[in-house]
């Protein structure tokens, strides 16, 4: 083999064309596995599309489950306020929002205009207590996390009661759990068949053109510049199809929004798709290849 | 000696396919291994080009030993021998020159090497005004001369042609034979496995006669005919 500067240009030059007509011939036979590929990808993008929304959901649902801190009535708001800064620097608190007297009875009456007239009744001198309320972070958000929290901010002097949902949590955070719990065994095995199916389209797609390999072999071609070729067009074939897929999933998306409220799946899953859709199709061109190759 | 097999035996499963073979051949040499189908001829020459390894015993090719080869050193074995199959195996997507030009692409030859000689290949062979043809648009006799030319291009220093003319007419296997002959007069050895020895002229060559794995030795192809 010429090794000089010159010879290795040649080969280089070589292993691009071979590349470039690798991908260039039985375009019908690409197309079908470009097509299994992407509708492959199809099933995976609405399974990502429906776990994206119902991640969604039930952060949405968690969020609702904060504490009603109720302040003593004989409290100034400047007191209430320094509960509500001390509460702030316990951990796991993400905020703390104060609640004055006016703000509660017009809340009140927002939310629940035919008991208003229940204010009405108490007289003028009647206030609703002022009150705090908390979010906490999404790792406190455990049953034994936050009733111990809620004791810990009853024994601050001027707490009346702390109020967390104890009747309805421990349904809302079990269901939440087993939900997101499904969502990943379903997800590992889509990814698992997902990636079967890219491997052994772009195998056989591979193996198809066994005549090129046996014939690069007889003719004393070096292993790499029988793979490369392979390897591009698996690479090729698994990030077009992977982003077919998300194309045609996002038509699909774009044409259900009418009907079904939904948000389609942020940019670093779009990423994460093609990604796989890389990999499987390497992995998948160099084990047919190699087969081949032996 | 360019090839040398040592008491090579070779089965698939139970079916032993070269049983005990010993085969020397020259520098230079025209030789025909015939036999009836399945009597082992394409392992032979699979052997020679190390397609397949022998199960004991060793073959020895221009230095290369069976026994010794790593898997790295086969492309520099094979760059050393040429090989035309019965089929053809024509790239169909690469135009006539680009099929006959494959094997010096592979090891970098420059651009311009690469022109000339598959340019002079193309005349040698009466191709020239089909180096832009696929092979689909080849008869079955201009297919086989560009496997020839694709098998000579690199200089090989021994040319395998394993059943050469078994798809072709009894006029163009004649004129295939003709271009062998030539070829091995031009210094190159040639190695011809064929079910039909008489294609090839008394006095031409060597023959060699392969009945069930086991190689017996001719002067003539009519000496085979009666072996056979």
């Amino acid at each position: 083999m010429d090794r000089t500067g010159s010879g290795i240009m040649s080969l280089f030059q070589s292993s691009i064309r071979e590349i470039s007509l690798n991908l260039h011939s039985k375009p019908g036979a690409r197309l079908v596995t470009l097509l299994m590929v992407a509708l492959a990808f199809i099933v995976f993008n609405t399974f990502l599309i429906i776990s994206w929304n119902l991640q969604g959901l039930m952060n949405r649902e968690e969020n609702t489950v904060g504490m009603e801190v109720f302040l003593q009535r004989d409290l100034s708001q400047a007191q209430g306020r320094v509960i509500g800064d001390n509460i702030s620097s316990i951990p796991d608190v993400q905020s703390v929002y104060f609640v004055s007297p006016e703000e509660a009875e017009a809340l009140f009456r927002a939310e629940l205009p035919e008991r208003s007239d229940l204010l009405d009744v108490m007289g003028n001198d009647f206030r609703l207590p002022a009150s705090l309320q908390i979010v906490f972070e999404d790792e406190a958000m455990t049953q034994g996390r936050l009733s111990e929290l809620a004791r810990q901010i009853q024994a601050i002097a001027g707490v009346d009661e702390a109020v967390y949902g104890e009747d309805y949590l421990p349904g809302l955070l079990k269901t939440v759990t087993t939900i997101r719990r499904l969502v990943i065994l379903l997800g590992i095995v889509l990814v698992s068949s997902i990636s079967m199916v890219v491997f052994y389209t772009v195998r056989l797609s591979v193996v198809r053109r066994s005549l090129t390999v046996d014939v690069m072999k007889t003719v004393g071609a070096p292993w790499w510049f029988v793979r490369i070729p392979f390897l591009v067009e698996g690479i090729f074939m698994g990030v077009t199809g992977s982003a077919g897929g998300l194309l045609l999933a996002a038509i699909l998306s774009k044409l259900l929004s009418g009907a079904v409220t939904h948000r389609f799946m942020p940019v670093s899953w779009m990423t994460m798709v093609i990604l796989l859709g890389a990999v499987t199709g390497t992995v998948g061109a160099l084990a047919g290849s190699y087969e081949k190759e032996r | 000696m360019l090839v040398t097999m040592n008491s090579v035996r070779l089965s698939y499963g139970r079916w032993p396919a070269l049983d005990n073979v010993e085969m020397e051949i020259r520098q230079g040499e025209f030789l025909v291994i015939s036999g009836p189908s399945g009597a082992g001829k394409t392992t032979l020459l699979r052997l020679i080009w190390m397609g397949e390894r022998p199960d004991s015993g060793s073959v020895e090719v221009s230095g290369f030993r069976s026994d010794r080869i790593r898997k790295r050193e086969l492309p520099q074995l094979r760059r050393k021998i040429g090989i035309v199959f019965q089929d053809f195996r024509l790239l169909d997507s690469r135009t006539v020159f680009d099929n006959i030009a494959l094997p010096l692409q592979v090891t970098g030859t420059g651009n311009r090497t690469v022109q000339k000689r598959v340019i002079s290949l193309l005349a040698r062979m009466g191709l020239s005004h089909r180096r832009n043809a696929f092979p689909h648009e080849l008869s079955g006799g201009e297919q086989q001369r560009v496997a020839i030319a694709r098998a000579m291009v690199a200089h090989p220093v021994i040319l395998l042609a394993d059943e050469p003319t078994g798809n072709l007419d009894p006029d163009v296997s004649r004129e295939v034979v003709d271009l062998l002959l030539e070829i091995n007069r031009g210094g190159t050895t040639v190695v011809m496995a064929t079910h039909d020895p008489r294609q090839v002229p008394a006095g031409k060559g060597r023959f060699l006669f392969l009945d069930r794995g086991v190689l017996r030795r001719a002067d003539r192809w009519t000496e085979l005919d009666q072996e056979s």
